[in-house]
């Protein structure tokens, strides 16, 4: 070896390639090429300069992922398949930081339409949900498809083949979904999944005065603070109300039977509101005539907080104002609800019954399309500071304090938006009238 | 769709190459096999990672994850079992550097194998839930050599019987020691703990169990605490090079359970160098020493503080029930606060300001104070003769501490109220016996502010009532003189208007004034009430003071100061020069025992004797005869006549006062229980009287006997009922 140099040199598959043992560092000690650093390997050692180190692998590979961590970017040759790629960083341990590098951070208004996926389930399907790895997973019908952060896809899972209500991922490895109940069967509609092998690893039960009942799980929802899950359950013998299950044991820890008059075991919505420790419950038309929003605190076992628009429905004309979706704002001060022509409005959660809703004028401005019969419901999602919200074929992006429309996200395929889903940066969009789904990603950062 | 042929094509193929990959596979085994032989026999720079780490990958590749891990077990397991046979061999000194060596080489053996097999850990092994290669490693370490059972057995008792000679003053390897325990804390706290942690504290807790008991025979308290906290602090520093931290509060328990705990009361009751020796012999290191040790084990502030409280009683008890010093009730408070000022400092400066050793401090004043029901007067008393001399060119900083010095006892007092009569009467005092008899209106207004914050504005209203007064008598008195046309140029009045009520003073019959004075009250009286409306004036000639100019023999002249009562019968010789007590308190209607008062303080008292008694004794009869002693002569022109006061209440007046406080008490019960039964309409006896308790408890403790008088007094004028049905209960009735 020259002196004073840390110059090393490799025969990748034939081709030579001189780096430095800096910029190898920068692979880490849990990768190959960090593991060939180690004095273990006296990789230096021997004949001088001239030595080579011979790695049997793809050169052009080699080449992109030596320069990725050279310059921390990822630079893909076009005619170099992404598959590729992805097998020989799985093999030097690179695969990490070539996610890292694929795409740059979330922001809601720098979105591009990466690329389009389209499926093979005949049923409609009911859910999709972003793995916050930059994976997702896709309810139909009566199983789940699970796609890597690779859109590569791995084997579907179900749950005794029963109806899927939910999904939700714990971690980027871990699936929860939730199903219908099966008849004659003592054990419930919830069970946890590895996302790579599709196993399941557990299977969530309810207890009621310490007997195991049969029930069917709706809408999911994690608290990674207190590592719970929590999901709306209706049990055979009226044991309606929100189950709660510890993520590392899989115990049911808690149960919150519905109080009368608040269809907490149908709810379409569960959020858990960080920082005050509470549980949004939201039952929307047209699972109920009515909208009902509940604030639970479990440690107390009482709702704090709860609002609906019954009265304001009975002369139920067309043209009224119908809360479609609700979820609570970052702020933990309002619920921001969404009404069938996409009109944002706001209920305020520091005034227990605090009035109505205040509703933004945005549709007067707009024209009021006719609807045909394929309608999706409203979606909203909140991320980062703003706040998303689907209808028909479109995402709508409002951010800032008074919630200005920034960005649109329309795909040309695929007909009306049945539901998206945010997580690992990018954003995951199903359509309902064709079987596809859009991933969408920022751009890596600009150079300057 | 495919045609048959190729279907069955296919399926052939596939068959084949299972079969060559098979055979390739076995062989990939061996050479891996063979190479973490050479990594453990530290020959791992002849081997190529690059050829290695491809060929794990391969395994996996082609699906045999399962085949390469079991492969890799059974090979981590013969390699192990190998080392074992090596080192089992050596003899005691060498065990543990052998082990240690083992271990070593174990571990970066385990290192370069699992770089090797990088890929196998990141893809097989968390689909298919297996433990990873570094896990397996140590778990085979522990199980294998660890555990079998002389090894084990062995290591332990090597390391306990190194930590026992350290102990005893003998040096150990500590560096070995240090990589022995991090072995073990490596392989898993649960490890540590089982394996060495527990006998560890079982060894120690024995040694010391065992010293404890060798020290105490021979040492007094001072030098065993001096050699436990030696010992603690080699725990501590024994921790810091190689044990687990988390040891270190287990070993304090330890320590601290069989030295400290288990003799701790017969340190403390050592005789000539226990707890009480140490407090009084003010010897501040041990005791802060003591503390500092005793505070680590759980009852031992509460016998710190148990032998504190016990000695504070009883030198408070023999302060409060000294004869001696109850005589000099300005002396008795000064001993008390000694006594408070002593331990106050010891619990600051060696204790800590610990909480609980306070509360006993105070617990224990609370309860001697209180022993002794004559405090209240006594401290309103101290704080009299403070106000009054004490004070005098103190600075303002030295007053302030002086006042809450005071205060601090005060709060002590059970029974506020009482202390409240005392210190109204003294006060009044003060403020009739004119202003150079108190030290400022600054340190009596600052007091009373004091009262104010800790009391409320009840407790203090009548004392500002009283400033008020003295305020307003000023102002009426030059409002007088200036109505005044024909001014009397040989005598002077000044009167102070008291509201009665705001005043601790009984109306009594005024004695009758010399006609001198007479003149002049009555103009004042003509002035103040033409002024005002409404009003009435009584006078109040038990108080006040008055200056006589007085010839004596050879043209002595002076000028005597004297209250009102003596003024009225030393003006009864400028007619008469012999009269007997009879005869002066007809004259006067002074009230009896004060004209004796009056009569032996003019007669009896040496150099201010401006009287004579026939027959000179002490005692003042009846009969006896008093003339003008014409010899009477002084350094001074001015001479101040004092009244042999009884500054300290007689036992008669005290009564009195315990009376009026009795009598004060009955409406503050009665409203009280009104207020608690207007909120509840139906209580029990029970809780009445503790309710009533609890209500008035900042003022004073009622006694229960009296609560329920006041309950049937409230019965009889119907406020309230007993329930019929349960005799026990009473109903509000409004």
């Amino acid at each position: 070896m020259a002196k004073g140099s840390d110059r090393v040199r490799f025969n990748v598959g034939g081709k030579i390639f001189e780096t430095t043992t800096t910029t190898l560092a920068n692979a880490g000690r849990d990768s190959m090429l960090g593991a060939l650093l180690d004095e273990n390997w006296n990789l230096n050692a021997g004949d001088g300069a001239a030595a080579e180190y011979f790695i049997d692998r793809n050169p052009a590979c080699f080449s992109v992922l030596l320069d990725l961590l050279r310059s921390g970017e990822l630079h893909l040759p076009p005619h170099l398949p992404d598959k590729l790629l992805y097998r020989e960083a799985l093999f030097y341990g690179l695969l990490d930081h070539v996610r890292a590098a694929r795409w740059g951070p979330f922001d809601g208004d720098r979105l591009r339409l990466s690329s389009s996926i389209y499926g093979r389930a005949p049923s409609d399907a009911t859910a999709i949900r972003a793995s916050p790895d930059g994976g997702c997973c896709v309810a139909h019908g009566r199983v789940v498809h699970i796609y890597d952060w690779m859109l590569d896809e791995h084997r579907p899972i179900n749950l005794d083949y029963q109806q899927v209500n939910d999904a939700g991922y714990v971690d980027s490895g871990h699936i929860v979904v939730t199903v219908s109940e099966r008849p004659g069967h003592t054990i419930g509609g919830m069970g946890l999944f590895s996302s790579s092998s599709g196993e399941l690893r557990h299977r969530f039960r309810v207890y009621h005065d310490s007997k195991a009942k049969t029930f069917t799980a709706g809408a999911l929802c994690f608290s990674d603070s207190q590592f719970k899950i929590f999901a709306s359950c209706k049990g055979r013998s009226n044991e309606y109300g929100i189950g709660v299950w510890d993520q590392n044991t899989g115990d049911q820890s808690d149960f919150f039977y519905e109080p009368p008059g608040c269809p907490f075991g149908e709810a379409d919505e569960l959020q858990w509101i960080k920082g005050d420790n509470f549980l949004m419950v939201a039952t929307i038309f047209p699972r109920i005539e009515k909208c009902f929003i509940g604030i639970l605190d479990f440690r107390e076992k009482n709702m704090v907080w709860s609002w609906t628009d019954d009265g304001r429905m009975t002369t139920a004309s067309l043209d009224e104002k119908r809360v479609l979706h609700a979820i609570v704002m970052e702020n933990n001060r309002s619920i921001c609800v969404v009404n069938q022509y996409e009109d944002l409005g706001f209920l305020d959660l520091r005034s227990n019954r605090g009035g109505g809703v205040r509703w933004s004028s945005r549709s007067k401005l707009l024209k009021r399309k006719v609807r045909g019969e394929e309608t999706c419901y409203p979606k909203l999602v909140m991320k980062s500071g703003q706040l998303f919200s689907s209808m028909n074929d479109t995402i709508s992006v409002f951010s800032g304090p008074d919630w200005v429309l920034t960005s649109t996200l329309r795909s040309s395929v695929g007909g009306s938006i049945h539901d998206f889903s945010i997580g690992g940066d990018r954003l995951f969009a199903l359509h309902s009238e064709e079987n596809v789904f859009d991933m969408w990603e920022s751009p890596t950062l600009p150079i300057l | 769709m495919s045609s048959p042929y190729k279907k069955n094509f296919r399926i052939a193929a596939l068959k084949q190459r299972v079969e060559i990959d098979l055979k390739h596979g076995e062989k990939t085994c061996k050479v891996l096999e063979r190479a973490i032989y050479e990594i453990y026999n530290c020959n791992a720079s002849g081997l190529s990672f690059e050829e290695l780490y491809r060929s794990v990958y391969n395994m996996v590749l082609q699906k045999y994850g399962e085949k390469l891990y079991n492969g890799l077990v059974a090979t981590l397991i013969w390699n192990v079992k190998e080392m074992l046979r090596s080192f089992k061999v050596a003899q005691n000194d060498l065990f543990l550097v052998e082990l240690n060596r083992k271990w070593d080489n174990h571990n970066k053996s385990l290192q370069i194998i699992r770089d090797i097999f990088m890929y196998m850990d990141r893809t097989f092994i968390p689909n298919a839930r297996k433990t990873s290669v570094h896990d397996v490693g140590l778990i085979l370490w522990n199980d294998i050599v660890l555990h079998s059972y002389k090894i084990h057995k062995r290591l332990v008792t090597i390391l306990l019987d190194l930590i026992q000679k350290e102990r005893t003053g003998q040096v150990i390897n500590r560096n070995l020691m240090r990589n022995m325990t991090k072995m073990l804390i490596d392989l898993g706290s649960s490890v540590y703990q089982e394996d060495f942690e527990k006998p560890f504290l079982e060894a120690s807790a024995s040694f010391y169990s065992c010293e404890s008991q060798q020290l105490i025979e021979c040492c007094h308290c001072g030098e065993y605490l001096k050699k436990v906290e030696k010992r603690l602090h080699e725990e501590i520093e024994r921790v810091s090079h190689y044990l687990d931290e988390k040891t270190e509060p287990k070993i304090m328990y330890v320590v601290g359970n069989e030295m400290i705990a288990s003799s701790m009361q017969r340190l403390v009751h050592m005789e000539s160098s226990g707890l009480l020796n140490m407090i009084m012999g003010d010897r501040y290191d041990d005791m802060s020493r003591m503390y500092g040790l005793f505070r680590l084990v759980p009852e031992g502030i509460s016998t710190i503080s148990d032998v504190l409280n016990a000695h504070l009683q009883q030198i408070g008890k023999q302060i409060v029930t000294d004869p001696e010093k109850l005589r000099d009730p300005v002396n008795f408070v000064q001993c008390l606060l000694n006594v408070k000022d002593k331990h106050d400092k010891i619990i600051s400066s060696v204790f800590n300001n610990d909480k609980t050793l306070r509360n006993a401090l105070n617990s224990s004043f609370e309860y001697f104070i209180n022993l002794n029901n004559r405090s209240a007067e006594f401290i309103s008393l101290y704080v009299d003769d403070k106000l009054r001399k004490g004070l005098i060119g103190a600075s303002e900083e030295d007053m302030e501490i002086t006042l809450d010095q005071v205060m601090m006892q005060f709060r002590f007092l059970q029974e506020n109220d009482v202390f409240e009569k005392y210190y109204r009467q003294h006060f009044a005092k003060r403020l009739l016996s004119g202003k150079s008899k108190t030290v400022s209106d600054d340190a009596e207004r600052s007091l009373i502010v004091k009262f104010k914050t800790e009391c409320g504005y009840q407790f203090t209203s009548k004392l500002e009532a009283m400033i008020t007064d003295m305020k307003t008598s000023e102002d009426t008195m030059q409002g007088f003189y200036a109505s005044q046309v024909s001014s009397d140029a040989t005598n002077n009045l000044s009167v102070q208007v008291l509201t009665a009520g705001c005043w601790p003073i009984q109306p009594i019959a005024p004695c009758k004034l010399p006609f001198e004075i007479l003149g002049m009250c009555d103009s004042f009286r003509n002035y103040y009430l033409g002024t005002r409306t409404g009003r009435r004036l009584t006078w109040q000639t038990n108080f006040g003071t008055a200056d006589l100019k007085a010839n004596f023999e050879k043209n002595q002249k002076h000028e005597l100061n004297v209250s009102t009562y003596q003024m009225c019968i030393l003006m009864l010789f400028n007619a008469s020069d012999q009269l007997t007590c009879k005869e002066i308190e007809q004259a006067t209607e002074i009230p009896t025992s004060d004209l004796k008062r009056c009569l032996q303080s003019l007669a009896c008292v040496r150099g201010k004797n401006v009287l004579n008694k026939n027959p000179m004794s002490k005692d003042i009869a009846e009969e006896d005869a008093f003339m003008v002693n014409d010899k009477f002569s002084s350094k001074f022109f001015k001479v101040r006549i004092g009244t042999v006061a009884a500054r300290k209440e007689s036992e008669s007046e005290k009564q009195e006062t315990r009376q009026r406080v009795e009598e004060d008490r009955k409406p503050q019960i009665e409203s009280s229980i009104v207020r608690i039964m207007k909120s509840t309409r139906v209580l029990d006896h029970n809780n009445v009287v503790a309710e009533v308790t609890k209500q008035l408890q900042s003022r004073f403790l009622p006694n229960p006997v009296v609560i329920k008088k006041r309950i049937e007094s409230l019965i009889d004028r119907e406020f309230l009922e007993r329930d019929p049905a349960d005799r026990k209960l009473y109903r509000y009735l409004a």
